[in-house]
């Protein structure tokens, strides 16, 4: 009769976790280049108790639950015109290059600015990458413009181009906040001309605010059922203890 | 259950979003405004299982990890430095920027501000100074005598004198223009100064070197599109109520545990 508890307890533990997943993506709906992010479940095989393997005839194996791991969808979000020649957007898959203290990290938040000493830096002031290092303007520049396939260009002409790049497996990049991703893998070089860069533009957050929405009744509904089942054992239980103990005199 | 607190930064960071966009749409008539916007980041992540850690001794690894977010901040609210529409009043002193740079005013504590509000007024001196009586720099006055007072595009600020032929130059007007205009510092009333995000302003005639040029009779309107501003609302609006039923559907699970016994 434990297990139930236990089978139940492992539901819920998961769910409260799929809750975290699901509260995260609804508050990040308007951080620009948010990837949404889901969970995956197992069934975990226990045996049946009391010593019997799993795989022993006429019992039925224990299903536990278990979350191993999460996922990104990497869907592209909604692009948004926003009119500002430093914000760009990706259309396809890849991602931009950012130097931070702690190494290279890759971002596809475009809402990039300049700096006091004239760097393209991201919103939190780290630089980001062109083909040859940071992009530095001097202040008499003017016009900047970033084109389709990444070329940066001022009013002194032709500057650099975007770094971008894109990983064999993107589910393997992990997320560090701040709108970016580390890797363990080294990241393979997008051709110029290969992604499109869109500039006055940002794309927006993945986040589906219906799906995300649905999700949250799923998950309290189920909840409220793991609930039930444990109650209605706890209850199972009580009647038994009653019953048994209570033998004629 | 982080979830409480997760949704809680999602509404705190909604609240700013719409303290940003009514702010925005408070100063829609506000001479030479720029609009705001608040830029969003995800908070840091705890990883429950790091992706790629060896699973067996046959260099098994985990293809994906387990990372829980905790949540968004908000990290800058930049202005879009675009230009505003330019509307013909008309008024000698009213002049407009198009292109880039700002206006420089004298503050009484001696610091120089910034502005894109050219709506300016000569004092009881002659003095060409702001709406609030700080004297533009360079100084320019207008000899009390003067007819008409014209103003090129190059800012050259002349007067017409009666019984002169010519008219006389009496100034220069100059432009201060940044690397970095969003990190100005906004001060109210139309005012900006100088930080060391926006670094040290560069000081030229308009028309120099991508500075821009100077309309006399104009004034820059604000550059708040109401029809963006009011769907940013209801957006940030609905996002706000997505975060607190985050918040009810974690107090139901509670509940529901709290029910148990």
């Amino acid at each position: 009769m434990d297990n139930t508890l236990a089978i139940g307890l492992s539901r819920q533990m998961v769910l409260e976790r799929q809750l975290d997943v699901v509260a995260n993506n609804l508050a990040n709906v308007d951080t620009a280049g948010y990837k949404s992010q889901g969970m995956r479940f197992e069934r975990y095989l226990a045996s049946g108790g009391r010593g019997i393997p799993a795989s022993a005839e006429g019992r039925q194996p224990l299903s536990y639950v278990t979350d191993p791991g999460d996922f990104l969808d990497f869907s592209e979000g909604a692009i948004e015109n926003t009119h500002d020649p430093l914000d760009v957007a990706l259309d396809g898959e890849g991602f931009l290059v950012v130097q931070t203290p702690e190494g290279e990290r890759y971002t596809r938040d475009g809402a990039l600015k300049l700096d006091a000493a004239g760097r393209l830096v991201t919103a939190s002031g780290d630089p980001v990458l062109g083909a040859n290092g940071p992009v530095t303007f001097s202040q008499s520049e003017t016009d900047i413009a970033i084109g389709a396939d990444g070329t940066i260009s001022s009013s002194q002409g032709l500057k650099d181009r975007l770094r971008l790049v894109r990983f064999a497996d993107p589910q393997k990049l992990s997320r560090e906040g701040g709108n970016l991703y580390a890797a363990s893998d080294p990241p393979d070089p997008i051709e110029p001309g290969k992604l499109r860069v869109v500039s006055g533009a940002l794309e927006r957050s993945n986040v589906q605010p219906i799906t995300a929405t649905t999700r949250l009744i799923e998950i309290s509904r189920a909840y409220q059922l793991v609930a039930n089942a444990i109650q209605s054992t706890s209850s199972l239980r009580e009647t038994a203890i009653q019953q048994l103990a209570d033998v004629a005199a | 259950m982080r979830a409480l607190y997760i949704a809680a930064t999602g509404m705190m960071a909604q609240e700013m979003n719409v303290q940003v966009i009514s702010n925005n749409i408070a100063n829609m008539q506000t001479t030479g405004y720029k609009r705001q916007r608040a830029e969003f980041q995800d908070l840091l992540y705890q990883n429950l299982r790091r992706a790629g850690t060896t699973t067996s001794q046959n260099d098994t690894v985990l293809p994906a990890g387990l990372e829980l977010g905790s949540g968004v901040k908000t990290v800058a609210t930049p202005r879009d430095m675009s230009q505003g529409t330019l509307s013909t009043t008309n008024k000698n002193f009213d002049i407009a920027i198009r292109g880039d740079g700002f206006f420089q005013v004298q503050m009484p504590d001696g610091s120089t501000a910034y502005t894109r509000d050219g709506s300016f007024q000569p004092d009881a001196n002659g003095v060409i100074v702001t709406q609030d009586g700080y004297p533009v720099l360079p100084n320019i006055s207008v000899p009390n005598n003067a007819t008409a007072v014209t103003i090129n595009n190059e800012g050259l600020v002349q007067a017409t004198i009666p019984g002169q032929t010519a008219p006389q130059t009496i100034g220069q007007l100059q432009l201060a223009r940044f690397v970095n205009p969003a990190g100005l510092q906004s001060n109210g009333d139309n005012l900006y100064s100088e930080t060391v995000a926006s670094g040290p302003p560069l000081v030229q005639n308009p028309g120099d070197q991508g500075t821009g040029t100077v309309l006399q009779g104009s004034l820059e309107g604000a550059n708040v599109n109401a029809v963006t501003e009011i769907s940013d609302l209801i957006a940030a609006q609905r996002a706000y109520e997505m975060n607190a039923k985050v918040v009810s559907t974690a107090e139901a699970m509670l509940d529901a545990t709290n029910n148990l016994r």
